[in-house]
C-alpha cells in the first residue's frame, strides 16, 4: 500500500511539477535562511559553553549611581574568598588593550589584547595553553603565551613548544622577556586575547581606590545567587568603609555589587547594553517568520489542490480506507517535499555561508561533527511537515464521499476565508519588511549625508606609546618637538595629540560652574586639536600658544555643556574640576563624536589636567593629494620624529574608525534587505501558484462570460479584483505595525529622520504592482483560451 | 439482507423542512437485482446513499445483514465497505493517477490481502473483462465504457455481497450500456451478487427482477419484473 501511495504521490507531484517546484523551491530558500539564522543563534548563545563549569561561573560587577562596571579592586577578590564558603574559587583578570610591540630579531608583532590572569582565573576560565596549564612558580614569574598565529609571525619555523626569548617595545628599549609557549585563540569565548600572561597572584599592591581588575567566581553547584549577591554587596560596602576613612557613609550605601553569569556576558551583560541580544531575537523571529510564510504557501496550495484530490479521497473511503490512513498518506506526500526542500536548503546555505560569515564576522561551518544541526534538522523537518501539512491533511481526509462523488464538488467556499487569510498574512509580513527596509535606508542615507560637525576624511590617527602630558606625568615628553618635525613633511597641515579620538568614548569627571555640579565628558587635547578636526567655533577662540594661560587653566566647552550649566555668556566664566579653576575661552558648535545613536554629551576640552588620562592619540591632517607621500615620509622618519615610540609606524584613517559606528546599522540594513526580498519573493511565488489554481477553477466561468460578451480587460479586472483587495488589506494591517516597529527603531537614534511616509506608499505600490503582474500572467492563459474547449463536456 | 423501516430524510432550512425521503419502508433480499426509478429530484440517489451508508437518515431504522447501521461506529461501517459493499458510479470515479491494474488493486490493499493473492485476483478479473492488454494504461486513455468496466472490476475484485450502482450507464452510449447491463445480470444470476441500481432508463430496469419507483420521496410502486428474456 505504501508503495502504491508513493507512486500516486510522485505522479501527482510530477503532474503539477510547476507548482511543486515553486513550493519546494520557496521552502528551500526559507529553510536555508532559517538554518543560517539558527546556526548563528546557536553560535551566539554558546560562548564559553565548552567550559565544564559554565553554569557556575559568575563575574562580579559593581553598580554605581550613574553606571555599572566589571572593574573592581583586586583586594576584594581575597575578601570574597575568605568570607564565603559557597565560592569554590576566585580569579582575577585584567585586559590590557594598548598595543605592545614584541620582537624576535627583524620580526615584529603588534599585539592588541594581552589578558593578564592569575592562576585561579586561568583555571576557572578554562584557559589551556598548548601542553596544558602550568602553575607559575613564586610571586614574580609570569608565564606568557601567545596565540598560534602570533607565534607563527615571530617564529615561522618553530615546531616545538619550548619557551623563547623576545624583545619588548622598540629594538633600542633593551627590554626582553620570555614567551612560554602558544595558546589556541578561541574566538568563541567572552575572553578573547592575542596573548595571555599568567601569574600566581595579581594586584598584590592594589588598594580599594584602584578599580583595575575583574573578578570571576566559580560557585559551588546549587548556590543561592541572589542571596550571595546581597552578602557580597554588604561585604563590599564594609570593605570600602574600612579602607576609605574620609568617604561619606551615604555615598557608599549607593554602591552595590552584582553577579553576572557567564552565559549573560556575551549578549546581555548587566554592565553594558543588550542590543546584541535584541538583534539576535529579532533575527530569530525573522527566520521563523520567513519559514512560516513558506509553510503557508504549502498549506494554501495543498488546499487549493483539494478539489483534485477530493475524488481520490471519496473513492478510497468507499473502498474501506480509514481516515487515519488518508491523513498519513497526505502527510507523507508533504514530508517528501519537505525532505527535498531541506536537502536543497543545505546546499543553498552552504553557498550563502561565506557572505553570511563576512557580514556577521563569524566563522560558521555546516559540516562540523559537533554541529547541533544534525539532530536539529530532522526535528525541523518534522515540525515543518506538521505545520505545512496537518491542516490540508485533515481537510482532505475529512471529505464526505457522498458529497465529493456527486461530481460538481468545489472546496472554494469552505476554505475561502482561511486561504485568503493566509495570503493576507504573508503579504502583511512582506509589507512590514519592505517598510522597515526603506526606513532603515532613509536613516542611513541621512547619517551619510548629514554634517557631523567635524571632518575625518583627511585625518590620520597614529598609534603611539609615548605619553605627551604637560606638566609631565610619569615619563611623558613635550609634544611640541614632535609636532614641529611632522609639520616639516610636505602635505601635513596640522598635528595634535589628545586623550581620546572621536568615535571612541570620552572620560567622565565632575565639574562645577554657575552653581551647578555635574558629571560631564572631558577630553584633554593639545594645540591645533579643533583645527585638525575642522570643528566649528561658535564664539570666543580655540587654544593658541600665543596665550600663556592656555596650557594652565583655559578650557573650551561645547554648546551642550554651556547649556547644561545654564551659561548665557560662557566666555570668561569659570568652571571648576580636577582641582583647577578653568576659564572658558571658547565655545564650539556641537559635533557628533559618538555617532548618531547617542546625543552629543556636554564636553569640556582642556590642555592641562592633572587627573586626566594620558595623551597618546596623535592625529594628523594631511592634504588629500599628498596623502601617500606624507605617510611614506612619516614611516621612514618615525624613529627621528617620535624616538620613544620606536621604529614602528602604525596608523589608521580616522574616517574608517568613525565609520565603525555605522557598522551595526549597515549589518541590519543587509539583513532587512535579504529578509524583505525573501519574504516578498516567497509570497509572490505562493501568489503565482495560487492565482493559477484560482483561474483554473474559474475557466468555465470565464468562458461563459466571454460568450456573454465580456472583453479581455473586463475579465482581467474580474480576476485581479479579489487579489487586489487582499493586498490592500494586507497593507492596511501592516502599516500600523510597521509604524510602531520602525518608530521604536528610529528612537534608538538621538539624531534621526522624521517618520517618512514614502516607505508606506512605496510598499503599497510595490506589492500591488507585483500582485497585478503575477495574477495577470496567470489570467492571460484563461482569457486566451477558446471558450469552446472550456465548456466541452468531459 | 437489507431492512428499511420508516426512513426519513429532510433538510431544515430557516425552519422549513424540505423532505427528500418520507416513510420509506422496504426490504431487499440476498440475490435480488433491484432497480430504483423515478423522476429527477425524487430522492433515488439519496436512498442509494443511505443504503450505502454514505448519508445518514434523519430518522428511521436500517438493518444491514441483521445489524443496526444507525448505531454503528465509523470503523464498523468501514469494515462493511471492505467486505460487503461495492460501489459503481455514473462518472466511473477511477483514480486518475493510478493505472487500470492499480485501480483494481486498491480495495484489496485496504482489505489487507497478501500480495500473491492480490496478483492472482487482479489477473483473474482482468482476464474475465478482457482487459489484460490495457492493465498499464491510465483512465484517461480509455473510453467511457472501458472506464466503467474497470469501475465494476474494481467493485468486484473485493468479492462484495452487494453492488450499489448509481446510474452506471448514464454517461455511456447504448451499445456500451447494454454490455454493462448484461454484465450485471450475469453477475446477479451466476454469482448471486445482490445488485441495487439507480436508473432513468426503463430498458435498463428490465434487466433486474424488481423495480422500486420513487416520487417526491415516497415509494410509489414496488413491482417484480416478468422474465421475458
Amino acid at each position: 500500500m505504501f508503495k502504491l501511495n508513493l507512486k500516486i504521490a510522485l505522479r501527482n507531484l510530477w503532474k503539477n511539477r510547476g507548482i511543486t517546484s515553486i513550493n519546494v523551491g520557496g521552502l528551500a530558500i526559507a529553510l536555508a535562511a532559517f538554518i543560517l539564522v539558527m546556526m548563528y543563534a546557536t553560535y551566539e548563545t554558546t560562548f564559553d559553553k565548552e567550559n565544564p563549569n559554565y553554569d557556575n561561573i559568575y563575574v562580579v560587577g559593581i553598580t554605581y549611581p550613574e553606571f555599572k562596571t566589571y572593574y573592581t579592586a583586586a583586594p576584594f577578590a581575597k575578601a570574597i574568598k575568605q568570607n564565603f564558603l559557597e565560592v569554590e574559587s576566585v580569579g582575577l583578570i585584567k585586559e590590557s588593550s594598548f598595543e605592545l610591540t614584541i620582537k624576535n630579531g627583524k620580526k615584529t608583532l603588534f599585539t592588541g589584547k594581552i589578558l593578564a590572569a592569575d592562576y585561579n582565573a586561568a583555571k576557572i576560565l578554562n584557559i589551556q595553553p598548548k601542553g596544558g596549564l602550568v602553575q607559575p612558580s613564586g610571586d614574580v614569574e609570569r608565564l606568557t603565551y601567545l596565540s598560534d598565529k602570533s607565534m607563527k609571525t615571530l617564529f615561522p619555523s618553530k615546531k616545538d613548544n619550548k619557551p623563547e626569548m623576545v624583545g619588548f617595545g622598540a629594538s633600542n628599549s633593551g627590554i626582553t622577556g620570555t614567551i612560554a609557549g602558544s595558546i589556541k585563540n578561541n574566538l568563541h569565548s567572552n575572553f578573547v586575547f592575542d596573548g595571555v600572561s599568567i601569574g600566581n597572584e595579581l594586584g598584590n599592591g592594589d588598594n580599594y581606590d584602584m578599580n583595575n581588575y575583574t573578578i570571576c567566581l566559580q560557585l559551588k553547584s546549587g548556590t543561592d545567587v541572589i542571596n550571595l549577591e546581597q552578602k557580597i554587596t554588604d561585604l563590599y560596602q564594609a570593605e570600602l568603609l574600612k579602607s576609605k576613612k574620609g568617604k561619606r557613609n551615604d555615598e557608599i550605601k549607593g554602591i552595590s555589587a552584582f553577579l553576572d553569569p557567564l552565559s549573560n556576558l556575551h549578549l546581555r551583560p548587566k554592565a553594558g547594553n543588550d542590543t546584541p541580544y535584541k538583534i539576535l531575537i529579532a533575527l530569530s523571529v525573522l527566520g521563523i517568520l520567513i519559514l512560516v510564510i513558506a509553510c503557508i504557501n504549502f498549506t494554501n496550495l495543498s488546499i487549493a489542490q483539494a478539489t483534485k484530490r477530493a475524488k481520490e479521497v471519496g473513492i478510497k473511503k468507499v473502498m474501506g480506507a480509514f481516515r487515519l490512513q488518508l491523513t498519513t498518506q497526505f502527510l507523507v506526500e508533504i514530508f517528501m517535499q519537505c525532505f527535498v526542500a531541506i536537502i536543497l536548503a543545505l546546499i543553498l546555505a552552504e553557498l550563502i555561508l561565506p557572505s553570511f560569515n563576512n557580514l556577521f564576522q563569524v566563522q560558521l561551518t555546516i559540516w562540523d561533527l559537533e554541529n547541533k544541526l544534525f539532530w536539529q534538522l530532522p526535528l525541523i523537518l518534522l515540525v515543518i511537515t506538521i505545520i505545512a501539512g496537518i491542516y490540508p491533511a485533515l481537510v482532505l481526509s475529512g471529505f464526505k464521499p457522498a458529497l465529493v462523488l456527486k461530481g460538481n464538488f468545489s472546496t472554494s467556499k469552505q476554505s475561502y476565508w482561511l486561504r485568503n487569510g493566509l495570503l493576507v498574512f504573508q503579504f502583511s509580513i512582506a509589507v512590514v519588511f519592505i517598510i522597515s527596509l526603506f526606513t532603515i535606508n532613509s536613516q542611513l542615507k541621512y547619517m551619510q549625508s548629514q554634517d557631523v560637525g567635524f571632518k575625518t576624511n583627511q585625518v590620520v590617527y597614529i598609534k603611539n606609546l609615548t605619553l605627551f602630558n604637560k606638566p609631565a606625568k610619569m615619563g611623558s615628553v613635550n609634544f611640541e618637538p614632535v609636532r614641529e618635525k611632522m609639520l616639516k613633511i610636505p602635505g601635513i597641515q596640522s598635528a595634535t595629540v589628545a586623550t581620546y579620538i572621536p568615535g571612541g568614548t570620552n572620560g567622565i569627571n565632575s565639574y562645577s560652574a554657575n552653581g551647578v555640579k555635574a558629571n560631564i565628558d572631558f577630553v584633554n587635547v593639545e594645540f591645533d586639536y579643533f583645527e585638525t578636526l575642522n570643528i566649528k567655533l561658535k564664539e570666543g577662540r580655540f587654544f593658541s600658544n600665543t596665550f600663556k594661560t592656555d596650557t594652565v587653566n583655559s578650557a573650551v566647552v561645547n554648546e551642550t555643556a554651556a547649556a547644561k550649566y545654564g551659561m548665557k555668556n560662557p566666555i570668561g566664566q569659570t568652571i571648576t574640576g580636577s582641582g583647577i579653576e578653568y576659564k572658558i575661552v571658547g565655545v564650539i558648535k556641537d559635533f557628533k563624536s559618538q555617532g548618531f545613536e547617542i546625543a552629543v554629551q556636554p564636553t569640556i576640552y582642556t590642555i592641562n589636567d592633572p587627573h586626566g588620562d594620558y595623551k597618546t592619540q596623535i592625529m594628523v591632517k594631511i592634504e588629500e593629494n599628498r596623502m601617500a607621500e606624507a605617510l611614506a615620509a612619516l614611516k621612514s622618519q618615525w624613529l627621528q620624529i617620535n624616538p620613544k615610540d620606536g621604529e614602528d609606524f602604525r596608523y589608521e584613517f580616522l574616517d574608517e574608525l568613525y565609520g565603525k559606528l555605522f557598522k551595526k546599522q549597515e549589518q541590519l540594513q543587509s539583513v532587512f534587505f535579504a529578509a524583505a526580498i525573501l519574504t516578498i519573493f516567497i509570497a509572490i511565488l505562493g501568489l503565482f501558484a495560487f492565482a493559477k489554481y484560482i483561474t483554473n477553477g474559474r475557466i468555465k466561468e470565464i468562458a461563459v462570460r466571454k460568450i456573454l460578451g465580456a472583453n479581455d480587460l473586463q475579465i482581467f479586472k474580474l480576476i485581479n479584483k479579489t487579489f487586489f483587495v487582499m493586498v490592500l488589506v494586507a497593507n492596511l494591517i501592516s502599516w500600523p505595525l510597521a509604524y510602531i516597529l520602525t518608530k521604536k527603531w528610529l528612537e534608538t537614534f538621538a539624531y534621526r529622520v522624521d517618520m517618512p511616509i514614502l516607505p508606506f506608499t512605496l510598499s503599497a505600490l510595490i506589492t500591488i504592482l507585483l500582485t497585478i503582474v503575477t495574477v495577470t500572467i496567470q489570467a492571460r492563459k484563461a482569457v486566451k483560451a477558446n471558450p469552446v474547449d472550456a465548456l466541452k463536456y468531459e | 439482507m437489507i431492512e428499511l423501516k420508516n426512513i426519513e430524510k429532510y433538510y431544515a432550512n430557516k425552519g422549513v423542512k424540505s423532505y427528500i425521503l418520507r416513510h420509506v419502508t422496504t426490504s431487499i433480499k440476498q440475490g435480488e437485482f433491484v432497480s430504483i426509478m423515478g423522476p429527477s429530484g425524487a430522492g433515488k440517489s439519496t436512498l442509494l446513499n443511505i443504503l450505502g451508508m454514505l448519508e445518514e437518515p434523519t430518522y428511521g431504522e436500517y438493518h444491514f445483514m441483521g445489524e443496526d447501521v444507525t448505531a454503528m461506529k465509523e470503523r464498523q461501517r468501514i469494515e462493511l465497505y471492505r467486505n460487503h459493499i461495492g460501489f459503481v458510479f455514473q462518472a466511473y470515479h477511477l483514480i486518475d493517477e493510478m493505472t487500470v491494474a492499480e485501480n483494481i488493486e486498491a480495495p484489496l490493499l485496504y482489505k489487507k490481502i497478501p500480495g500473491s493473492e492480490r496478483k492472482s485476483r487482479i489477473a483473474d478479473v482482468l482476464d474475465r473483462f478482457n482487459m489484460v492488454a490495457k492493465k498499464d494504461l491510465f483512465p484517461n486513455q480509455l473510453s467511457g465504457g472501458q472506464q466503467q468496466l474497470v469501475g465494476i472490476a474494481r467493485a468486484l475484485v473485493a468479492q462484495p455481497s452487494i453492488i450499489l450502482a448509481d446510474e452506471p450507464t448514464g454517461n455511456l452510449q447504448s451499445t456500451q450500456a447494454e454490455q454493462i447491463m448484461d454484465l450485471f445480470k450475469k453477475l446477479n444470476q451466476e454469482e448471486g451478487i445482490t445488485i441495487l441500481q439507480v436508473t432513468h432508463s426503463e430498458k435498463n430496469a428490465q434487466y433486474g427482477n424488481r423495480i422500486l419507483t420513487i416520487e417526491d420521496g415516497v415509494i410509489k410502486e414496488d413491482i417484480s419484473v416478468e422474465k421475458q428474456m
